[in-house]
């Protein structure tokens, strides 16, 4: 390679140096407050789980059309949540992986896609899936009403009998180093499944880390209207896990962003560091050359 | 008198979660009072506000512009707004 190659080389690592740097440094603060607000929402979203948990188990919700187990059980939804943007390491890869195997064992016309993010519509729309819905998922700070529309309009679709099983694929926030693809049933609602998803947002410290069973007692008394009352309590129980779901998963995006943007600044620091340290040695190797010509002329015309 | 533990809880933040003995609230057919030993009970909350007597006797009141869900079993009361 020639020294003018690797000169343009080092500036062209540098410049991307940079940029990785930039990107790791708004990440980190972005990670910052994601993290905060999935790890502040999860009091919320137990609580408001756990009623769904008691809720589900008791005899008040046994006859509840979001209860029930569907006939129409060939058919299936797929709620999957990733990110608009890429550069975040394996994240999406692993959340579309995840999502994919879970929906590997239904015909692709029976399945129904709700994409919230970019990348996981692409990759369903390319592969001929039908995609009900496509959100972007561009903003940090998310109101719990934008939730509130997907959980009703998945709850009619269910109700309607569009069909029988509704996933969710998102990734579970665990720290800054680990985020883990989960797909989690949550329609139709059961005791076990809303279980499951309260046992995946317990802190692994703190005041809420121990796991309390969750009784169902056996009956409740419901005001004002039983059909009524209990549609709007789901509905927006149903809601409150999904937005939740969707603070994971911003979590877990700024943190593998900033992961990866870390890597690859210190990458390309070494790249850089490597391209000099190769620059040097033709260079000198260039000179000791031309001083040993040098050398080499002089004697020849001494003698 | 008896107290019961009470969840109050907003998306992000804990208002509540502590022993209370009494909490009053509006719903759709009216106000209603919890107090220790409630029956498992369901309802919707209106917007408005709730009162809340915490078992040291402080009082608390909380805004609710969106409505809510509140929930008794086990005497222990959870409220989400």
């Amino acid at each position: 390679m020639a020294l003018k190659d690797i000169k343009s080389k080092i500036k062209a690592t540098e410049r991307t140096h940079k940029v990785t740097r930039a990107m790791e440094a708004v990440s980190a603060v972005k990670m910052r407050k994601t993290q905060s607000a999935a790890l502040a929402g999860r009091p919320y979203a137990r609580a408001a789980l756990s009623i769904l948990a008691r809720l589900s188990g008791s005899a008040a919700l046994a006859n509840h059309p979001l209860v029930k187990e569907a006939d129409a059980l060939s058919k299936i939804a797929l709620l999957i949540i990733t990110s608009d943007k890429g550069l975040a390491g394996a994240l999406n890869g692993g959340v579309i992986k995840a999502a994919a195997d879970a929906i590997a064992a239904y015909p692709i016309e029976n399945v129904t896609v709700y994409a919230y993010g970019k990348k996981g519509e692409e990759y369903f729309a390319r592969r001929g899936y039908r995609i009900a819905h496509a959100y972007e998922n561009k903003k940090d700070d998310i109101e719990l009403s934008a939730m509130e529309e997907l959980a009703a309009a998945l709850s009619h679709e269910f109700e309607a009998g569009a069909f029988g099983e509704a996933l969710a694929a998102y990734s579970n926030f665990k720290s800054t180093f680990e985020q883990l693809s989960s797909v989690r049933r949550f329609l139709p609602l059961s005791l076990s499944s809303v279980e499951r998803l309260v046992a995946d947002i317990v802190p692994v410290k703190g005041k809420w880390s121990e796991l309390k069973a969750i009784e169902a007692p056996a009956s409740y008394v419901i005001e004002p209207e039983e059909s009524e009352m209990l549609s709007y309590v789901v509905s927006r129980l149903v809601s409150i896990s999904l937005y939740h779901l969707l603070l994971e998963s911003k979590a877990s995006e700024h943190s593998a962003r900033m992961v990866a943007m870390k890597n690859a600044s210190d990458k390309s620091e070494e790249v850089a560091r490597d391209l000099t340290r190769l620059f040097n040695k033709i260079r000198q190797a260039g000179i000791t050359r031309e001083v040993s010509e040098i050398v080499g002329g002089r004697e020849a015309l001494a003698t | 008198m008896k107290a019961f533990h009470l969840t109050v809880a907003r998306v992000g933040e804990n208002l509540f979660d502590g022993e209370a003995l009494s909490l009053t609230a509006r719903g759709k057919e009216g106000a209603f009072q919890i107090l220790a030993g409630h029956e498992a009970f369901v309802s919707e909350l209106v917007p408005g506000e709730i009162h809340v007597v915490a078992a040291d006797n402080k009082r608390y009141h909380f805004e609710t512009p969106r409505g809510g869900v509140v929930e008794v079993s086990h005497n222990q009361a959870t409220v989400l707004l």
